[in-house]
């Protein structure tokens, strides 16, 4: 009975001590040795040349189709983490001095310029970037558009019909005292989408700031949770839990595709707004070949219709990707000259007050 | 006087230092102590308390809203900390005092929420008494509001009963039934029985049970943010100050007015409130309780426990059959790509490194609550209050408040001027991936409950078989080895069972230190459940409990018989 304890012990520590044999090689002041451990480590990020991780942030199955065609292709090993946009740039900043990540692909364009003011990523022309439109992509070339989609509302018209109420097309219709815990969307904290939406009305308030607060905080009334996710609220809407989701209409269409059938997009009348979403550099990657040949990759055409078929229908940034007939057609809709720039210097300001204010806050 | 204590210090010294046993026992036992919770403790408390972060106590404790978040907190605790101890008190007496059937499904029913990931009943919850639930709104037909506070209270006192239910079910079983035949013999009714005896004699059990269960209810992070609603609470508070702006001030002012509560709360209930139990453990218990014989009562009470077990099973079982439904309250067709998706696909990575830093945390974190448990009982040396209290830190902090601790004091390598004492440790440029804080992490979480069980157990055995050992030349360590580890064999078990079960579903501790190389199951439940991808969610639960039941088999099997066992599994705390 005793020797097998000791046997039990024996075998655990043994696995203990290999898994930390990549480990105890301390760091010397030299840079340069990672060949060494890196051997013995299996899960050990060194630069070899054949590694690449991807910072996702759009769907998770977006995410695993394009690092698994990636890999297949190039034979590089591709990992990703799936983070929405403002857990991205946090991640990166707590990681600045020492990144974990190569590449950051997908989210609106905020996300971006807020990373690029704080030197979080660095610029890469890809020679594909030249089929991208100007206005889709970053002028210095720290990010370059890969897919556009517009702000839109999800709604469920079984519960909106049990309300009484049609389907809205008016960001004042989201005010109506009978959606009170009928509408969810994500923390601007965590998410893209809703940092979009929330500039989406400042730039209809021109630009008035206050007056901005003034309706998150009407809104806030009627919101049942700041989710983490920007597209989380779409399922809740799918099973009835909400009448409405604010989220970017391309994943509303998603969750209709994939089964929730109650879901209708809609769009508010007044304008809405758009993102690009990006790619880029992580600054201080170690893995730079590799990175390049993703950005360059997911500039091409083929790349970008993958999106179709695990159900994203952003619409593709490079003119040879075929549209698909789902995307939202944006001539027909009114959109908001959504300025990022301005939005990007903002964000912190807006984020810090909307959570501080409006967040935590309880219902009137 | 002067010079007395400090010869008694040196003699101590002396005496310690001969003994090398002792001496490299105590010397890993604090170096663990030191890297694994003062020190990240200590770094959290450093940024808390920097001229920076003053400005957000400034900010926090004027602000009517968060001043709100924290009542709410504290609401939550308390009223999950009150019905959290009804419900294990019911099940509790039911299980010992009651004659009826099913006890044993009752009992099983009871225990699964220790080896269920955090997210399983609030997730089915949703699905069956949601809005769109299948039980409120397609049975029922109404569209109950399951977010917030009444939901949330609901959710965590039925994930966190267990403990009450094991503390007070241990305590009801070692009550002397002579105390009630005599209370009897003097002519008191059974009704006064229960409350003159019965009750206070389990007013430290109650009140121990209340106070662990308040310390869980506030530390939870899983439940409020998927079930939160507009109900906000500290814990999600320091998430989104993390996860979302890495603001570490923010994050650490926030986890130190979590830890006060928290930490006041644990100290209660560890030096005051247990020390204040009535019953004297003699021995076994002589003679059997009576039974409860009133029809009314005996059913009653039966009948609550038994739907309360059936709302378990419920959930649970939603669980496992929603891992298999395509889109559950949708679409009921059924489906494997769920699990294809956890064991096969991408999402079968977290698993795999999830498993393996379990499996290394858990031989370690059982041999050190053994190490701690023998070195507290059975050596004397200053201190030794101390190292149990320090060690008894790895439960009592909340798990984001260690989170934020662990991420500023390994992420970065420790130097002093350019030599470097540590290397980075956590994140995922740091060796092997980040995985070395977050198996430290699982090791600092796990390692209270072994050192609970090897007290109790060292305790119940006469020191003089350990002395024989020695007086028969056999040094520490052998005596260590052969007698006192076989003795305590029960007690190792479940260290060891409880910690795997503890790593494998813990959420908050480790939520900050998942890397690319290091993948965490709940985190990655969290983003299923989150992205509403409930499918996937489920299917993750059912594998986690499934690799959870398969290792607690194959311990019990190489290290144990299962009698006995059960028992101590779980008086763990």
């Amino acid at each position: 009975m005793i020797r097998r304890i000791w046997l039990l012990v024996t075998c655990f520590t043994l696995v203990a001590v290999l898994a930390a044999c990549a480990a105890p090689v301390p760091p010397t002041a030299a840079p340069n040795t990672e060949g060494q451990p890196a051997e013995a480590a299996t899960q050990a990020p060194a630069a070899d040349p054949g590694r690449l991780t991807v910072l996702c942030t759009p769907q998770e199955d977006w995410c695993v189709a394009l690092t698994q065609a990636f890999q297949a292709e190039t034979g590089i090993q591709t990992n990703y983490v799936r983070l929405s946009s403002g857990e991205s740039v946090a991640r990166l900043r707590a990681g600045k001095d020492n990144p974990e990540f190569d590449v950051w692909f997908g989210g609106p364009m905020d996300g971006y310029e807020v990373a690029k003011t704080e030197g979080l990523i660095e610029p890469y022309v890809s020679p594909n970037a030249a089929a991208v439109k100007d206005t889709l992509k970053d002028k210095d070339g720290y990010w370059t558009g890969v897919y556009v989609g517009a702000f839109g509302f999800c709604s469920n018209k079984e519960v909106l019909s049990s309300l009484g109420l049609d389907v809205p097309d008016s960001w004042d219709d989201l005010l109506d005292p009978k959606l009170k815990g009928q509408i969810a969307m994500a923390h601007p904290a965590t998410s893209g989408t809703a940092f979009t939406a929330l500039w989406t009305i400042a730039t209809l308030q021109g630009g008035d700031i206050d007056k901005a607060f003034e309706y998150y905080k009407k809104l806030n009334n009627n919101i049942l949770q700041y989710t983490k996710t920007g597209s989380a609220p779409g399922p809740m809407a799918g099973r009835g839990e909400i009448a409405i989701a604010l989220i970017f209409s391309h994943d509303c269409v998603k969750f209709q595709k994939e089964g929730m059938t109650s879901l209708v997009t809609s769009f508010p009348a007044e304008g809405t707004g758009y993102e690009i979403g990006g790619v880029g550099i992580v600054k201080g990657t170690q893995n730079l070949e590799a990175s390049k040949k993703w950005i360059d990759w997911v500039l091409t055409g083929k790349v970008q219709e993958i999106a179709a078929t695990v159900n994203s229908f952003q619409l593709p940034t490079v003119p040879d990707a075929a549209v698909p007939p789902e995307a939202v057609k944006l001539d027909t809709l009114n959109l908001v000259d959504y300025d990022f720039i301005a939005s990007a210097a903002a964000k912190k300001g807006i984020t810090e007050r909307f959570d501080a204010e409006i967040a935590p806050a309880p219902k009137e | 006087m002067v010079s007395g204590s400090i010869n008694r210090r040196l003699n101590e010294f002396r005496r310690i230092g001969a003994d090398w046993t002792l001496v490299s026992g105590l010397l890993l036992v604090v170096v663990f102590l030191g890297v694994g919770i003062v020190y990240p403790l200590f770094k959290m408390l450093g940024v808390s308390f920097t001229a920076e972060a003053l400005s957000y106590y400034v900010r926090y404790f004027s602000s009517p809203v968060y001043l709100g978040i924290l009542w709410n907190t504290v609401k939550l605790g308390l009223t999950v900390g009150l019905l959290g101890t009804v419900l294990g008190f019911l099940f509790a007496y039911v299980q010992v005092r009651v004659d009826v059937p099913f006890k044993r499904f009752m009992h099983l029913m009871a225990l699964m929420p220790i080896i269920s990931p955090p997210f399983a009943v609030a997730t089915s919850a949703i699905v069956l008494f949601g809005r769109g639930g299948l039980i409120t709104y397609k049975l029922l037909g109404f569209r109950y509001n399951i977010y917030g506070f009444t939901g949330l209270t609901a959710v965590l006192t039925l994930s966190l009963f267990t403990v009450a239910y094991m503390n007070l079910q241990g305590m009801l079983r070692a009550l002397d039934p002579s105390l009630d035949e005599a209370a009897t013999n003097l002519g008191a009714s059974k009704w006064d029985v229960f409350r003159t005896v019965t009750i206070p004699m389990l007013i430290p059990g109650i009140a121990s049970s209340f106070l662990l269960l308040f310390v869980e209810a506030i530390a939870d992070l899983a439940n409020p943010l998927v079930l939160g609603g507009d109900f906000t609470v500290l814990a999600s508070r320091v998430y989104i100050a993390i996860s979302g702006e890495y603001d570490i001030f923010a994050g650490s002012v926030l986890s130190v007015i979590l830890l006060v509560p928290s930490l006041t709360v644990f100290i209660v209930q560890r030096y005051w409130v247990s020390r204040k139990s009535v019953i004297s453990v003699t021995g076994k218990p002589s003679g059997k309780p009576t039974l409860i014989t009133n029809p009314f009562i005996r059913w009653g009470l039966f009948g609550l426990a038994m739907f309360f077990s059936l709302l378990i099973l419920l959930i649970y079982g939603t669980v496992l059959v929603g891992a298999f439904t395509e889109l559950f309250g949708i679409n009921y067709a059924l489906t494997l790509r769920h699990f294809q998706f956890v064991l096969f696909g991408l999402g079968s990575q977290a698993m795999l490194d999830t498993s393996k830093m379990s499996l290394i945390a858990t031989p370690i974190a059982g041999v050190l609550g053994m190490l701690i448990a023998w070195l507290v009982v059975r050596k004397n040396f200053s201190g030794r209050g101390l190292i149990d209290f320090i060690s008894m830190l790895g439960i009592a902090l909340p798990g984001t408040v260690l989170g934020i601790g662990y991420l500023l004091a390994f992420n970065r390598p420790l130097k002093i001027d350019n030599t470097i004492l540590l290397p980075a440790l956590a994140g995922g440029n740091a060796i092997a991936g980040g995985t070395i804080a977050l198996i430290l992490a699982y090791v600092v979480r796990s390692v209270p409950a072994g050192v609970r069980a090897g007290v109790a157990s060292l305790q119940q055995i006469d020191p003089s078989i350990e002395e024989a050992s020695i007086s028969l030349g056999a040094d520490s360590a052998t005596t260590f080895r052969k007698i006192t580890l076989p003795l305590i064999r029960p007690a190792f078990l479940t260290g060891l069972v409880y910690s795997f079960a503890r790593s494998m579903t813990s959420l908050s501790a480790v939520i900050f230190l998942s890397t690319p190389y290091a993948k965490i199951m709940t985190a990655q439940i969290l983003n299923e459940v989150d992205a509403g991808r409930f499918g996937n969610a489920f299917a993750y639960c059912d594998i986690l409990i499934l690799l959870v039941l398969l290792v607690i088999g194959f311990l019990y099997l190489v290290v144990g018989t299962t009698t006995g066992v059960e028992r101590d599994f779980g008086v763990s705390l």
